[in-house]
């Protein structure tokens, strides 16, 4: 107990200690706020001294925690508390109760009476229907009361396989949400929410772990930013996906937000063992189809006459160069995961080690992690803390991906190696007058991926500390304080040895070979604090939440890059080039619900910027959203039907560079002086600017239903938006003579995305030996830019985009008001009468007699007009069988594998090598490139459906441990598609070179100890 | 209780109005510095005029990319004088390109639209420079020195800096009237931001430059007294001798007078003609008393991918050894029309009877002080003629007190000769040559015996005025030589005086034989003789020094001819153009192979010279006689000679316009010329592709100007497109 002359004491060394610190520093701001809190604690333990009840709730058959169970006062009914995360609660009994009610949508209620009891923990048996607490920005919410687009996807839901990094585990699963990952082990993936939102600025959604904000690009060597998490420590990841439930993250919600929750210890659970583990192999599906050696030397033969150049380069072998480079990827994955609760310490801690071959030669991922928690509940269980540790240590070795265009293009007739080459015994195309390779033919792919040494080792940690404190004196009030430090640091080198042809073509005076080293840190510190009143006054319900947030990013790049043998003139070198990012909010919510039916959210939040100006960098947020449960009946055909609209303001600032608004000199490198006499001085560019730069705003609109039928045998949810972006970021031309650029990023254009979602569950088959549960998905989506420049101008063409092969600094694509973002932007291709190209001849669109830039026009484009998603988990007494797959109709691929190889007379290049062609070359009878590259021939129909994993498993009942799985899966078994290239899911729509996705048979078992 | 709550919120506001503080961030790189303090260091100002230079030079503030200064296109594309020399250069006979990027293939065509990205890039450039070079005037005036309490040095300096600044702007403005005609107009009384500039017509734009070109001509440094690089007030007076001589065509007002009289003010301020001409365009060509105004490039401290770099090294490509161009490499894109080719003399390189590389001949080797004794160096070897089995000769040059040893096979068992009495002996000891000298060898390993014996040549007979001239040893080329005049007559090489030792070629087919009858000289004239004696199949060159020098091409494994759209991607049709190199004066090769040394004459005293005949010629108060001793002058250093010089009846526009492109070609001219001429579009004058045909075709003359960007067209509302183009 403190007295009042000590928290005099605390509160002047408070107010010394704010005075004197240095306001700037993130510890001293965590600091601050601990007093803040501890100041809290301090006094109400003063007021306060009623009795307390706290315990666990949990499930009666699985023992696991409910979140969000409802504990009330028998006698007085309008008091009483909900259960954590972990299912524990604690209570302070209002006068007068004797036993208290405990109650779960879905379970059946029990009632315990008190008798003196402080600790009381509960088993429910479940009743009819799952229903569950869904956690939101800065809080949670049950599943019955949410008025926003929110979907929650947990861990029995994921996605199955030799998965190593989340977002794998939510692809197909929620309607409008598009993931796409790449072919390499452990490669990014390219997440978008309900389309597009932007078209310079990012697109990639608000990425929240246990409730910090991460930022989406990730440190410099790492493959990919949310490989911290391993995918095992995953309890639920929420997707947040309209206005009303995204507004509450501000000015960084218009690409939606996802919420990643990791498994927690619970408090009284008894010391548990868990390990998972896997062997996978992966094999490429599919090849790029290039001629075949016999086919090649023929073309050759009869393209060139006796006595041709070409002839004399042809060799005797017979090489499949795609064989040359790819393998069988192995890899495995084990996790240990240990829980318990050592009094009111309940702990979760895992161990990880994942290691992934790539497809290509020499790729590898490799990953140690490890995962703390520890939550315990202090101070009469009004204190509940949360400290959690994630850690990773990634190795990569990343092999060069230009071997993949390389393979396709040399000649098959040539041999990999040449036991006379003195390149390093690699058969290398020679330059004739100079002797060493020559550099403008490809080299080597096998010599690419074996000299070319890419390695980086990656370290991250996130630690968050979150206090959740319950006042003593008003229970109903609660202090959230969330302190987060997200810090990676990734260090790689490439190592390239001197006079080998990979080394000229780096070099190409030389060939001194590389020697780049670079070292990037990043921090992003966070700390939050937020109040939360939470009130049931008879029908009238509130919860009410207000807090303000703070955020530093901080990056600090190193790199030097040199040749092997250091020489200062092929040497750059540059340390702590560094970058600052600040963002300070102000938010608030209110959940008001009416007789439990009426449901109304209002939320608000206030976001100022570091980024942008004094002027711009405050934006206000606000969202309502409305929901009305119109059917609420556990026992007929119609069991619930919940009626939502909701309204709200999101934005973007995420456009690169933390800086943009300010008039900057750039001082240049030292290669990039100017000579004045004898001198060389660097020189000082001012760089060009808006000053009145902000960030994007988008409106949505959102109308949704959430149904539950047939017994609650079928549930989902239909849901239509329309969502208004205005102030673009978009890369422009400023009128010549203006800016001190041509081209800057600057708030000019609107785009609008509409919608319709469908999220449908059914349950064919639930009884003691057999459930069978069907998820399914659907969504369509369009998008237009509506405006794009300041005046308006119908002549204005667009903002080309979507850089292709092909002669340099071309593209593809084009973002043109009135039809949706990069558009392929090509000349209609005529054919003859039975169908074939005629090369080089294009309609005449615009009718003026000639064919030139005015007849190009917009075709198609790549995002997909309807993403399906299912997915089929069948349970029949130890057997468990599931598959998910997952469907793009309408998404439109550019094949710039065929335009950029799929032509004649690429097959002898004049300084003296042969090149191999795409088949297309033969079979459409192309000669010329130019005639190819902006042909709409080659923007094909990618629509797919694409089984994602087909997994077989069998549980054994105390074989080893308590509980033991052994499965089989198949990722990637199919995909059906009337594309003819690779692969037809592509994030950007140009297909050109992509890494093939394997696919891979994983084995694997799980044993519970 | 309450005051509980005050307090909290007091604590609580003061925590949250410091963290807004933190919002207020600078940039924390030191290479980026707000404008606000960046002048604190008085040195920010010679970096930032540093940048105006640097603008035509280099695409960004990395070199040779990286941190580019405009975007929207590839920033090697995007360099200034890359876009400056594809207008200037692509649209003529002087050259073609054979990449397939995006239209470049439109500008030889003549064919190109409002929508395309190399001009826009090179006009976006053009304003670039034009609104740093306002950035830097405003601030840098008085006012803001003032309030910036800059020291007096740095003060005076800042108003040579201010003239430059406007020099560079003119500049640019005279290249967007020259291509544009009409354009968007912005000075230093603008400011950054978003606005909508007016366009200015040709005679306003012209009438704007001609006056900041006089406005600064007596401000900025005098003639050749500014550092390199750096512009000077014949910088000045050049740029308006082109102004002026193109006056014409801008405006319709007749300006020769003017053009002459900055012309002479430019000839008679201390430059002089670079002797040699090839040494305009090498990478130390800084060094030239002939550079008015350059664009300087270095390869360690100044690299781009466009400038000297796009022009040396697209130039390279087929079998053309870059190496001989200093560079590592060709990216086999430009060349020139048989029209430009034909511009030349058909003796392009005055040789008259070249090197004879013979046959293969079987050899030993010879290990010698001069190769370290190395017995596997393959340079240093004597061969056999046919026929002569077992006896291997040469002539080698050694120092004095030189040693030597003969291998059968490198590194093989070595002969030498014991006790010097002319028999060789297996790992017999070393063989000594007292005297410096070239000395012919000639080994007989079939009876073990050799001759050694030093030989000087000269040459005799009636070409050879006095009736003989020594041959001297050149350490460099490793051959004898003699530069010299020669009469119509013969000659032959004769050693030691000795007339029975004699060596000639009747037959002038590169072969020199002993005793063979002597060589015919057919043109009186300086000639140059070089004979290499290293091996028996004895060859030498011969060249007239006195020819067009100018006419550097690839000839090597290229045709003259670009027959079909599809050879014009390949790069053996038509000659390479190898002027501009990466090597020094002295043979040396610039310091980096990737990014040359060489810096581009944007200006030089010859141009002058053609500039000042042509006014004369238009109409200018000068004698024709004037005129022709400029061209003449010009022609005389382009073949070391008079023979090449042109009488006055010769002197005609034609004749200018030719002279000017055998003069000037590749330098950012022809264009200008072509559009002076008015036979850029017109069926006047036809080149091979002109207009998109094999033999060429007139094009509609709205293709005289380019047009103004459509991108530009359509951010701002004041510009109306140039006539023809909408």
């Amino acid at each position: 107990m403190l007295n009042r002359h000590k928290v005099k004491t605390i509160i002047n060394f408070t107010l010394i200690f704010i005075k004197n610190s240095h306001m700037h520093s993130f510890f001293t701001k965590v600091m601050k706020s601990f007093i803040i809190v501890m100041i809290f604690f301090a006094f109400t333990h003063v007021l306060s001294a009623q009795q307390v009840v706290s315990g666990v709730v949990t499930d009666a058959q699985t023992g696991e925690p409910l979140i969000g169970a409802n504990i009330v006062s028998k006698e007085v009914p309008t008091s009483g508390t909900i259960t954590e995360l972990d299912g524990s609660f604690s209570y302070e009994l209002a006068p007068g109760t004797k036993s208290l009610i405990i109650s779960y949508t879905g379970y059946n209620q029990s009632e315990e009476s008190i008798n003196g009891r402080t600790t009381i923990n509960v088993q429910l048996s479940a009743g009819q229907l799952l229903e569950d607490i869904i956690v939101v920005g800065y809080g949670t919410v049950k599943r019955d009361d949410v008025t926003g687009s929110v979907q929650a996807v947990s861990a029995k839901d994921f996605n199955r396989g030799a998965i190593t990094s989340p977002q794998e585990l939510l692809a197909g699963k929620v309607a409008g949400v598009a993931i796409t990952t790449g072919g390499g082990p452990d490669d990014g993936a390219q997440i978008r929410i309900r389309g597009q939102s932007s078209l310079s600025a990012s697109n990639d959604p608000l990425i929240v772990i246990d409730g910090i904000p991460v930022e989406s690009g990730g440190v410099s060597g790492n493959r990919n930013p949310l490989n911290i998490i391993n995918p095992n420590d995953i309890e639920t990841m929420t997707v947040l996906k309209d206005a009303s439930a995204t507004a509450i993250y501000g000015s960084r919600a218009s690409a939606g937000v996802i919420l990643i929750t990791t498994k927690k210890g619970s408090l009284g659970s008894k010391f548990s063992v868990g390990y998972t583990g896997n062997v996978s192999v992966g094999n490429a599906s599919n090849r790029v189809d290039v001629l075949q050696t016999d086919e090649y030397r023929n073309l050759i033969e009869s393209t060139y006459p006796e006595g041709h150049p070409s002839r004399g380069l042809l060799g005797s072998s017979n090489t499949d160069w795609q064989d040359e480079i790819y393998r069988s990827a192995f890899g495995q994955d084990h996790n240990v995961n240990l829980s318990g609760s050592l009094g009111a310490f309940p702990y979760r801690a895992s161990l990880g080690y994942t290691s992934k071959e790539g497809l290509l030669l020499t790729d590898k991922f490799e990953r140690y992690s490890a995962g703390i928690n520890i939550s315990p509940k202090l101070l009469d269980n009004t204190l509940q803390l949360n400290l959690g540790l994630k850690t990773m240590l990634s190795n990569n070795r990343f092999a060069e991906r230009g071997a993949i265009g390389s393979a396709l293009t040399w000649d098959p007739t040539q041999t990999p190696l040449d036991a006379n080459s003195q390149y390093s015994g690699y058969t290398t195309w020679i330059d004739q007058s100079t002797g060493n390779p020559n550099g403008l033919a490809p080299a080597n792919p096998v010599a690419l991926l074996n000299l070319r040494d890419d390695r980086s080792e990656v370290v991250r940690y996130i630690t968050n500390v979150s206090a959740d404190y319950r006042f003593k004196f008003l229970p109903s009030l609660r202090a959230n304080l969330n302190v987060g430090y997200d810090y990676s640091k990734g260090k790689g080198s490439l190592f390239i040895p001197g006079n080998n042809e990979v080394a000229f073509a780096f070099q190409q005076n030389f060939g001194g070979g590389v020697e780049n080293n670079y070292e990037q840190e990043r921090t992003n510190s966070v700390m939050e604090f937020y109040l939360n009143y939470k009130k049931d006054i008879k029908d009238h319900s509130f919860d009410l939440m207000g807090g303000y947030s703070w955020q530093k990013f901080f990056t600090d790049n190193s790199f030097r890059n040199s040749d092997v043998a250091n020489t200062p003139a092929q040497t750059v070198e540059r340390n702590n080039i560094q970058d600052e990012l600040f963002l300070v909010s102000l938010f608030s919510r209110l959940n008001y619900g009416f007789k439990n039916r009426y449901l109304l959210t209002l939320s608000l939040r206030s976001d100022a910027t570091s980024r942008f100006s004094p002027d711009a960098r405050q934006g206000l947020f606000p969202s309502a959203a409305f929901a009305v449960k119109l059917v609420d009946n556990k026992n007929t055909y119609f069991n619930a039907l919940k009626l939502r609209t909701g309204w709200g303001v999101t934005g973007q600032q995420s456009i690169g560079g933390s800086y943009v608004y300010q008039a900057i000199y750039q001082q240049s490198l030292p290669n990039a002086a100017y000579q004045f006499g004898n001198e060389f001085i660097n020189t000082y560019r001012p760089n060009g600017y808006d000053a009145n730069i902000k960030w994007e705003e988008t409106t949505t609109y959102n109308v949704g239903l959430d149904y539950s039928i047939i017994n609650n045998k079928l549930y989902g949810t239909l849901d239509l938006y329309q969502r208004n972006t205005i102030d673009l970021l978009n890369f422009i031309q400023v009128p010549a003579g203006t800016n001190l650029t041509n081209f800057i990023n600057t708030n000019i254009g609107n785009m609008v995305n509409k919608g319709v979602e469908l999220g449908l569950n059914f349950v064919p088959i639930s009884n003691d030996k057999m459930t069978w549960d069907i998820g399914f998905n659907a969504a369509y989506n369009t998008n237009e830019i509506t405006k794009l420049t300041a005046t308006e101008d119908p002549t204005y063409i667009g903002v080309a985009t979507g850089g292709i092969a092909g002669g340099v600094g071309s593209n593809i694509q084009i973002h043109s008001v009135g039809f949706a973002p990069a558009s392929f932007f090509v000349f209609q291709q005529l054919y003859n009468e039975t169908g074939k190209i005629l090369e080089g001849q294009f309609a005449d669109r615009n009718g003026d007699g000639v064919v030139d830039d005015g007849d190009k026009y917009r075709y198609e484009n790549p995002a997909a007009d309807v993403l399906m998603g299912i997915t089929s988990n069948i349970k029949y007494q130890n057997i468990d069988f599931s598959f998910a797959g997952r469907a793009n109709l309408g998404n439109y691929v550019y094949n710039n594998v065929s335009t950029d190889m799929g032509y004649l007379q690429r097959l002898y290049h004049p300084t003296n090598y042969l090149q191999n062609v795409h088949r297309d070359a033969v079979t459409n009878n192309i000669s010329e490139q130019r005639n190819t590259i902006f042909s709409d021939h080659y923007v094909r129909d990618a629509s797919f459906f694409r089984i994602d994993h087909i997994t077989l498993g069998y549980s054994f009942d105390k074989l080893i441990g308590r509980f033991m799985r052994v499965y089989a899966t198949v990722q990637n078994p199919f995909v059906i598609t009337t594309y003819e290239g690779l692969d037809p899911e592509l994030g950007n729509g140009i297909d050109n070179n992509i890494y093939p996705r394997p696919r891979t048979f994983v084995f694997g078992v799980s044993v519970d100890f | 209780m309450k005051k509980l709550y005050v307090f909290l919120f007091i604590v609580i506001a003061t925590t949250f109005s410091a963290c807004f503080k933190d919002l207020d961030t600078v940039p924390l790189d030191p290479n980026l510095i707000t404008s606000g303090t960046v002048f604190k260091n008085e040195a920010a100002y010679k970096q930032f005029l540093a940048k105006l230079y640097a603008g035509l030079a280099v695409s960004g503030q990395e070199g040779p990319a990286g941190a580019a200064d405009i975007s929207g296109i590839d920033e090697g594309f995007g360099q200034y004088l890359r876009g400056f020399w594809y207008h200037q250069q692509l649209t003529t006979d002087e050259a073609l390109i054979g990449w397939n990027d995006q239209t470049i293939y439109d500008f030889h065509d003549l064919d190109w639209t409002p929508s395309d990205g190399f001009t826009f890039a090179f006009y976006s450039r053009i304003f670039y420079q034009i609104s740093v070079c306002n950035e830097f005037l405003r601030e840098t005036t008085d006012e803001k020195l003032n309030d910036r309490n800059v020291s007096a040095p740095v003060r005076a300096e800042i108003i040579d800096y201010r003239a430059e600044a406007r020099f560079l702007r003119a500049l640019s403005y005279w290249h967007a009237l020259d291509v544009f005609r009409n354009v968007p107009f912005v000075t230093e009384n603008d400011k950054v931001g978003a606005f909508f500039p007016n366009q200015i017509k040709a005679p306003e734009l012209f009438n704007y430059i001609e006056r900041e070109l006089l406005d600064i001509e007596n401000t900025i440094k005098a003639p050749r007294t500014n550092q390199y690089a750096r512009a000077d007030r014949a910088a000045v007076w050049t740029l308006l001798a082109k102004l002026y001589l193109n006056a014409e065509t801008y405006t319709g007002q007749k300006k020769y007078n003017e053009c002459l009289s900055v012309c002479e003010k430019v000839i008679n301020a201390g430059y002089s003609l670079e002797p040699q001409y090839s040494h305009l365009f090498l990478a130390d060509n800084h060094k030239s008393n002939e550079m008015i105004f350059p664009v300087a490039f270095d390869g360690n401290n100044t690299r781009t991918f466009g400038g000297m770099t796009f022009i040396i090294r697209a130039g390279i490509g087929g079998s053309i050894n870059p190496l001989l161009s200093g560079v590592s490499g060709g990216w086999g894109g430009t060349r020139a029309t048989r029209q430009f080719v034909e511009k030349f003399p058909a003796d392009l390189t005055g040789v008259v009877v070249d090197f004879n590389v013979g046959a293969n001949l079987s050899k030993i080797y010879v290990a010698s002080t001069s190769n370290n004794f190395n017995g596997g160096d393959i340079s240093s070897t004597l061969a056999s003629k046919p026929g002569q089995n077992g006896t291997f000769e040469g002539y080698k040059y050694f120092n004095a007190n030189d040693e030597f040893t003969l291998f059968r096979f490198p590194n093989s068992g070595k002969f030498g000769d014991n006790g010097a009495d002319g028999t060789l002996e297996s790992n017999g000891a070393n063989i000594k040559v007292a005297n410096a000298g070239l000395y012919f060898v000639r080994a007989n390993l079939v009876n073990n015996t050799y001759i050694l014996e030093k030989r000087d040549w000269s040459i005799v007979g009636s070409a050879v005025p006095g009736g003989e001239a020594p041959l001297v040893w050149n350490a460099e080329l490793k051959m004898l030589r003699i530069i010299t005049e020669l009469n119509i007559g013969s000659l032959r090489l004769r050693a030691n005086g000795n007339d029975m030792l004699t060596l000639g070629d009747p037959q002038l087919d590169g072969i020199l034989n002993e005793g063979a009858g002597a060589i015919n000289i057919a043109k009186s004239g300086g000639h140059d003789l070089i004979v290499d004696l290293a091996r028996p199949d004895y060859t030498y060159q011969l060249k007239l020094t006195s020819f067009d020098k100018r006419g550097i091409f690839g000839t090597n494994g290229q045709v003259l001819d670009i027959n079909t759209r599809e050879d014009m991607g390949i790069f053996n049709n038509g000659y390479a153009v190898l002027k501009f190199k990466n090597v020094t004066s002295t043979g040396q090769l610039g310091s980096n192979a990737d990014f040359p040394d060489t810096d581009f004459p944007m200006f030089r005293l010859a141009d002058v010279y053609l500039m000042a005949a042509e006014a004369i010629l238009r109409g200018a108060n000068g004698s024709k006689a004037t005129a022709l001793g400029y061209s003449n002058t010009v022609r005389e250093r382009a073949y070391t000679g008079t023979a090449g010089n042109i009488t006055e009846s010769e002197l005609t526009l034609d004749f200018l316009l030719d002279e000017r492109a055998r003069e000037l070609y590749w330098e950012c001219h022809r264009r200008t010329d072509l559009v002076r001429f008015n036979k850029l579009t017109t069926g006047d004058y036809l080149w091979a592709w002109k207009g998109g045909v094999s033999q060429g075709q007139a094009v509609d003359p709205k293709y005289n100007i380019f047009p103004i960007p459509a991108a530009d067209l359509s951010a701002n509302p004041n510009l109306q497109q140039n006539p023809g183009y909408n």
